[in-house]
């Protein structure tokens, strides 16, 4: 991963982090200790501009939050994932789809048979 | 009045491609032995049937010249070269120029923006990973995601990704993660990405098309019995095997509608556990018909 891109991940875990309450782009670099106030300021607003975060304006000063939670990422991350959203364009190749029961017993049995014979076992 | 008839039978042959031959294709067992030549045949067939369907429509526009198909194309672009290429143009030859242009056209349009589709998603997928994927201490290049449920993939692109959900490191040995994450960069290293590409999205659009409808599944399981091969030649294919079998059976609902590809599940372990899961004569054959499938409606063409 390129270094801008582990940036605004360690920016946004810093917004998750704060559940719903907006940071101030100082309490934001404030726990970046080894970042620029001026660099987190500059990623919080590509992050903006990407629709990731939000910013709201109180009186002189700017606060942002984080657009969604990391677990509703996480779901349309794992959907795509699993292949369930029914393009199968993003992840082209999931390892194994999933077999029946019946098919199962088969299988676990054929490998039994194999794995039986000596060398490796769990 | 030959070129006609050499129309009628490229439109024939791309007819026959596009359907008999697809689901014949499909249901022969013995691709299972060489994936990657069928892949190339698979391949091979689309763009066959596409060169017929282009050429017949060709040798219908250039046979007022009377003068064969190579001359007559000459023929046909110095006249459109010269600026007064409907100069002369009768019913037939407007209707086959219209044909092959048609062609063409939908064949951009529709793989463009089908494959601009793909990439968007594809890019949406990695700008997720950049947010939620942490890298691997364990295994170098394999990037890990939050979650119990066993998923290992590869997001193609300029740099592909390797991703593993925290569910399948512990569902695996360690030998049997490597195993899998062997198959994932067989996947990368031999681009299937690219391969897949073009093939995304036929299924919806052409669900009247049997190739359309058959190719991006079998060409899909056949990525994957390739997958395999790449990593069986690094690891033990018992390790793949077994790994394949616990991320299949790992309890999560099955998808009822991708029912084509869960069913090559059997087929992939059944090739890890035999020694014999590739033939050399098998792929050499293959190869072969790829090649004349390819090249037939071309020296068709040329040679009338």
């Amino acid at each position: 991963m390129n270094r801008l891109g582990e940036l605004e991940r360690k920016v946004m875990d810093v917004l998750w982090g704060s559940a719903k309450t907006p940071l101030a782009g100082r309490e934001v670099a404030d726990q970046l200790p080894d970042r620029a106030y001026t660099t987190v300021l500059t990623i919080l607003d590509r992050l903006r501009r990407k629709g990731l975060v939000t910013r709201t304006t109180v009186g002189r000063s700017h606060r942002f939050a984080a657009s969604d939670t990391r677990e509703s990422y996480m779901a349309e991350l794992m959907i795509e994932a699993m292949g369930d959203s029914g393009d199968r364009g993003a992840v082209l190749v999931r390892f194994a789809e999933s077999v029946s029961s019946d098919e199962a017993q088969v299988l676990r049995r054929a490998l039994d048979d194999v794995t039986n014979d000596g060398e490796h076992h769990r | 009045m030959s070129l006609f008839v050499t129309a009628a039978v490229l439109m024939m042959m791309a007819f026959a491609l596009l359907g008999p031959v697809s689901a014949r294709l499909a249901q022969s067992s013995w691709v299972t032995r060489a994936p990657r030549s069928a892949v190339v045949l698979w391949q091979s067939i689309g763009l066959s049937a596409i060169a017929s369907g282009i050429g017949a429509g060709l040798a219908v526009a250039v046979s007022r010249y009377h003068a064969g198909f190579a001359p007559g194309m000459r023929e046909l672009v110095i006249g459109l070269v010269g600026g007064h290429p409907l100069l002369g143009l009768g019913l037939p030859d407007a209707l086959g120029l219209t044909l092959a242009a048609d062609l063409l056209i939908v064949l951009f349009v529709v793989f463009g923006s089908l494959m601009a589709r793909t990439i968007r998603s594809r890019a949406r997928h990695r700008r997720l990973l950049n947010l939620l994927a942490r890298e691997s201490p364990q295994y170098p290049g394999t990037e890990l995601i939050e979650d119990i449920r066993p998923v290992a993939y590869c997001l193609p692109g300029r740099r592909p990704r390797i991703v593993m959900s925290d569910g399948a490191l512990q569902l695996l040995s360690s030998h049997e993660a490597r195993a899998v994450i062997g198959h994932e960069q067989g996947h990368a290293q031999e681009h299937h990405g690219l391969v897949m590409l073009p093939m995304l999205g036929l299924q919806k659009l052409f669900a009247w098309v049997p190739y359309a409808r058959l190719a991006p599944v079998e060409i899909a399981s056949l990525l994957e019995m390739s997958a395999d091969d790449y990593s069986s030649r690094r690891n033990d294919p018992h390790h793949l095997a077994a790994a394949l079998v616990l991320m299949a059976t790992s309890g999560h609902v099955p998808s009822c509608s991708l029912g084509a590809t869960g069913a090559a599940i059997p087929i992939r372990v059944e090739r890890l556990l035999h020694a014999s899961r590739n033939s050399k004569r098998t792929a050499l054959a293959t190869g072969f018909i790829a090649g004349a499938v390819i090249s037939a409606p071309l020296a068709l063409m040329f040679l009338t």
